[in-house]
C-alpha cells in the first residue's frame, strides 16, 4: 500500500507542475472572478445567473482538467521510460495504475478545492444577504462535481491503458457526453412502448451499463429551488456508492488490460 | 505475478449489475428533483446548444437569449421570437416568465391587418403551457396561465379552464386574490354548486385570516370582496331561476329568464372581392355590446366540429402551425339590433391560404360567454334565449345556444371561375335586411324586457 501512496504522491506533484493544467485552472478561476460582471447580460436575477455561470465554469474546467490530466499519465511514463524504473522495483502493475489514479484524483481535488473557494468568495461578495445555509447549499454542487470527475478520470484511466492520448480524449469525452446528456434519451427509448423489444433492450442495456454522469448535476435544485426529497442523504449516498462501484469497475478493467500490456 | 482474469471478470459483471440497480433507483429521483426538465425533451436543440447545455450554462445562455428576444419584441419582429422561446424553454425550463410570455405571444400576437389573431397557433400555446406546468409543477403560475388561455383567449370549453385553475388552486403559492377566478370558471362551465362551495371556502379562510389579523386592511378587503361576490352570485342564481330549475319548480314562478326571448337572428355573407366578406345581420337584443362569434374555416378542418374546435391536440410543442388550413374568427359587434362587419382577409395570405375547396361560415352565440347583464336575461345556459330558426340544443350539451352555418366554395371566396363576374351571396333562412341600423351614429338603448322592434 505504501507503494501505491508513494506513486499517488509523486503523481500529484507532477500534476501541479504541469503548465497546461495550471493554465486551464487559471482560466477557470479568471472566469469565476469575472462572472458577476456577466450577470447584467441576462434577464434572470443576479443570483440565478451568478450561480448558473460559476457552477458551469467549475464543471467545464474540472471536466477538461480530469481528462487532460488522466489521459497522459500512463503514456508519459511509457514514453519517458520511467515506468521501467518503477516496475523493476517490488511494485505490481495494478499498484502503479491505482497509485496513478489516486494521484490524479488528489490533484483534481486540490484544483477543484481552489475553484470552489473562489466560488464561495465571489458568491459571498456578490450576495451579501446570503445566509450560511445558502453558501452550504452552493458548495454542495462542487462536491458532487468532484465525484463526477473522479468517475470521468477512472474512465480516462481505463482507456489510457490501450489507446493513444488523443483518441482517449475523444473516447472519454464521448462517454461523458453520453452519460450526461443522453441518459434521458436512452431512458425514454427503454420506456417507449412503440419500439421493438430489440431496440428497447439495447436502450435499456446502454442506459444501465454506460456510467450515468447526469445524476451528479444537482445545480438545478440549487439555482431554482430546493429538492423535495424526503431523504437527501440517502440519494447522495446512493450516487456516491454508484460512482465508487463504477470507478472500481473501470480500474479493475484497466488493471486487467495493463497487466498484459507490453510496455 | 499475473492477475487472475476470471474472478476479476466475474467481479466486474457483479459490480455492473449492482451499479445498474443503483442507477435505476437513483436516476428517477434525479429526474424528478434535480433535472431541469421533467420530460427531458432536448431533441430540438442544435449541436452548439447541446454543448451549452452540457457545459452547464443553461440558465446563463437562456437569460441572454431572452434579452435578445426582448429586442425583437421592441422591433415588432415577432416571428424571430418563436425559435428563441423554444430554445430558452429547452435550455432553462425553470424560466416561468418565458413560458408565460411565450404562451401569450403565440396565442395573441400573430394577427392579421384587422387585428384578428391567428388561432392556428393556439394548440402550440396550450402545449407550451402544459409543458411549462409539467416542468414547474411546484408553482401555480403556469397552471393559472394555461387556464387563462382557455378562459380568455379560447373563451369556450370552460371545463378546461376549471381543470387548470383547480390544479393552480391546489398549489400553496397561489395568490389569494387570484383564487376567486376559479368560481367564475365554474359558472361559465355551468357548475353552480361548485362555484358557491368555492366562494364559501374562500370566505371561511378569509374570515379566519381576518380573525387572526383584524388590523390588516387586505384581510378586511378580501372578506368584503368575497361576501360581495357570493351575495351577487346567490341573487343572480335565484333571479335567473337556477335554484328553481334544480328544485324542479321553474315553471311555477316568474324569473328573469322567463319567458325565453326570441333574438331574431339572421345573417348574410357577401363576398365583395377576393377574400373580402361583408357580413351583416340581425340580433334583436337591444343593449349594445353583444358579440356574435363568426368563424370561417376549411369545411374538412380535421380539428373542426360544429361551433367548436379541438384546441388541445398534443402535449408536444410545435411552433409551426398548420400552414395550409384557413381559420378566421371574429366577433360581430351588435348595435341597434344589427351587426355589420367587413372582413378583409386579402392582405394576409399566410394566415388565410384558402387551399381547400370548401368552407363553412359559422355563427355562434352562447350566453355563458356573455356579460352578466345579458346573462341575467338569457340565463347561464340559455334558459331565457330562443330563436325561431337557429336555437340549437345539440352543439353544447345541456345548453341553448344560437348556431347557424353557411357554406362557401373556394371559387366563391376568391372570386374566380364562374364567380369572377357574379357576386356570391349566402344568407340564413329568414334573413332580414338591416339597412343602416348598424352603421347609424345614434344608439337606441331601451330596456331588455321590451318586445323587439318590428323588423324591416
Amino acid at each position: 500500500m505504501n507503494a501505491v501512496l508513494s506513486i499517488a504522491k509523486t503523481t500529484i506533484g507532477e500534476a501541479i507542475r504541469r503548465r497546461v493544467l495550471l493554465v486551464i485552472l487559471l482560466i477557470g478561476v479568471l472566469f469565476l472572478v469575472i462572472a458577476p460582471g456577466l450577470s447584467v447580460l441576462s434577464a434572470r436575477q443576479n443570483y440565478t445567473v451568478l450561480t448558473s455561470f460559476t457552477l458551469g465554469i467549475i464543471q467545464l474546467t474540472s471536466a477538461v482538467i480530469a481528462i487532460v490530466l488522466t489521459v497522459y499519465l500512463l503514456p508519459n511514463e511509457v514514453e519517458r521510460r520511467t515506468i521501467y524504473t518503477i516496475l523493476s522495483k517490488p511494485v505490481y502493475r495494478w499498484h502503479f495504475l491505482l497509485g496513478k489514479y489516486l494521484g490524479a484524483v488528489g490533484a483534481l481535488a486540490m484544483m477543484m478545492l481552489l475553484m470552489s473557494t473562489v466560488l464561495v468568495l465571489v458568491f459571498k461578495i456578490m450576495q451579501r444577504d446570503a445566509s450560511m445555509e445558502d453558501v452550504m447549499r452552493l458548495a454542495t454542487a462542487p462536491i458532487f462535481f468532484f465525484v463526477q470527475m473522479s468517475l470521468l478520470a477512472a474512465v480516462a484511466m481505463f482507456f489510457s491503458t490501450f489507446v493513444s492520448p488523443i483518441v482517449n480524449i475523444f473516447l472519454s469525452g464521448g462517454v461523458y457526453l453520453i452519460g450526461t446528456l443522453f441518459s434521458p434519451v436512452f431512458q425514454d427509448l427503454s420506456n417507449n412502448k412503440n419500439l421493438s423489444p430489440a431496440v428497447k433492450g439495447a436502450a435499456t442495456l446502454v442506459h444501465t451499463v454506460v456510467p450515468n454522469f447526469a445524476q451528479y448535476n444537482i445545480q438545478s435544485g440549487i439555482i431554482n429551488r430546493g429538492p423535495e426529497l424526503r431523504s437527501v442523504e440517502l440519494y447522495y449516498a446512493t450516487i456516491v456508492g454508484y460512482a465508487l462501484i463504477y470507478i472500481t469497475v473501470f480500474l479493475i478493467a484497466g488493471m486487467m488490460v495493463f497487466d498484459r500490456k507490453e510496455v | 505475478m499475473r492477475l487472475k482474469r476470471t474472478p476479476l471478470l466475474a467481479s466486474i459483471v457483479a459490480l455492473v449489475a449492482v451499479g445498474g440497480v443503483l442507477n435505476r433507483t437513483a436516476y428517477p429521483i434525479w429526474v424528478s428533483n434535480y433535472s431541469p426538465r421533467v420530460d427531458a425533451d432536448i431533441s430540438g436543440l442544435q449541436a452548439d446548444q447541446l454543448l451549452i447545455a452540457l457545459a452547464g450554462f443553461r440558465e446563463m445562455v437562456a437569460g441572454i437569449l431572452w434579452v435578445r428576444a426582448d429586442t425583437f419584441f421592441d422591433e415588432g419582429n415577432y416571428d424571430a421570437i418563436l425559435p428563441i422561446i423554444r430554445v430558452v424553454t429547452m435550455l432553462d425550463p425553470k424560466q416561468i416568465d418565458v413560458y408565460a410570455t411565450g404562451m401569450w405571444h403565440i396565442a395573441y400576437n400573430f394577427t392579421d391587418e384587422q387585428n384578428r389573431s391567428d388561432r392556428r397557433y393556439i394548440p402550440s400555446a396550450l402545449a407550451l403551457g402544459s409543458e411549462g406546468a409539467r416542468n414547474n409543477d411546484y408553482t401555480y403560475e403556469l397552471f393559472f396561465e394555461t387556464g387563462w388561455l382557455w378562459y380568455h383567449k379560447i373563451d369556450d370549453d370552460y371545463d378546461n379552464a376549471v381543470d387548470w385553475w383547480e390544479q393552480a388552486t391546489e398549489r400553496k403559492d397561489m395568490q389569494v386574490a387570484r383564487k376567486n377566478i376559479l368560481a367564475m370558471a365554474y359558472l361559465r362551465a355551468g357548475k353552480f354548486d361548485e362555484a358557491i362551495d368555492h366562494y364559501e371556502g374562500l370566505l371561511a379562510n378569509a374570515q379566519a385570516e381576518l380573525k387572526k389579523n383584524p388590523n390588516e386592511f387586505a384581510n378586511r378587503q378580501n372578506v368584503d370582496t368575497l361576501e360581495g361576490n357570493l351575495d351577487n352570485l346567490l341573487v343572480r342564481l335565484a333571479q335567473r331561476g337556477n335554484f328553481a330549475i334544480k328544485g324542479g319548480y321553474y315553471d311555477q314562478w316568474s324569473y328573469d329568464t322567463r319567458p325565453p326571448y326570441d333574438v331574431g337572428f339572421s345573417a348574410q355573407v357577401t363576398v365583395e372581392d377576393s377574400k373580402v366578406l361583408r357580413v351583416e345581420g340581425t340580433w334583436g337584443v337591444q343593449p349594445v355590446g353583444t358579440r356574435v362569434r363568426i368563424v370561417l374555416r376549411d369545411r374538412d378542418y380535421a380539428s373542426g366540429r360544429p361551433a367548436a374546435m379541438v384546441w388541445a391536440r398534443s402535449n408536444q410543442v410545435d411552433l409551426d402551425p398548420e400552414k395550409n388550413v384557413t381559420f378566421m374568427q371574429d366577433g360581430l359587434f351588435v348595435k341597434n339590433q344589427a351587426f355589420f362587419r367587413r372582413v378583409d382577409m386579402s392582405r394576409d395570405p399566410t394566415m388565410y391560404p384558402f387551399s381547400s375547396d370548401n368552407y363553412v361560415v359559422e355563427f355562434y352565440y352562447n350566453p355563458r360567454s356573455g356579460p352578466p347583464h345579458i346573462q341575467d336575461r338569457f340565463g347561464y345556459s340559455g334558459e331565457g334565449l330562443t330563436d325561431k330558426n337557429y336555437l340549437n340544443t345539440e352543439v353544447r350539451e345541456g345548453q341553448r345556444v344560437i348556431f347557424a352555418s353557411l357554406e362557401l366554395t373556394r371559387d366563391q371566396l376568391l372570386r374566380q371561375g364562374e364567380w369572377s363576374t357574379k357576386v356570391p351571396i349566402v344568407r340564413t333562412k329568414g334573413y332580414v335586411a338591416t339597412g343602416s341600423r348598424q352603421t347609424d351614429e345614434v344608439i337606441n338603448v331601451p330596456g331588455l324586457r321590451n318586445e323587439p322592434e318590428p323588423t324591416e
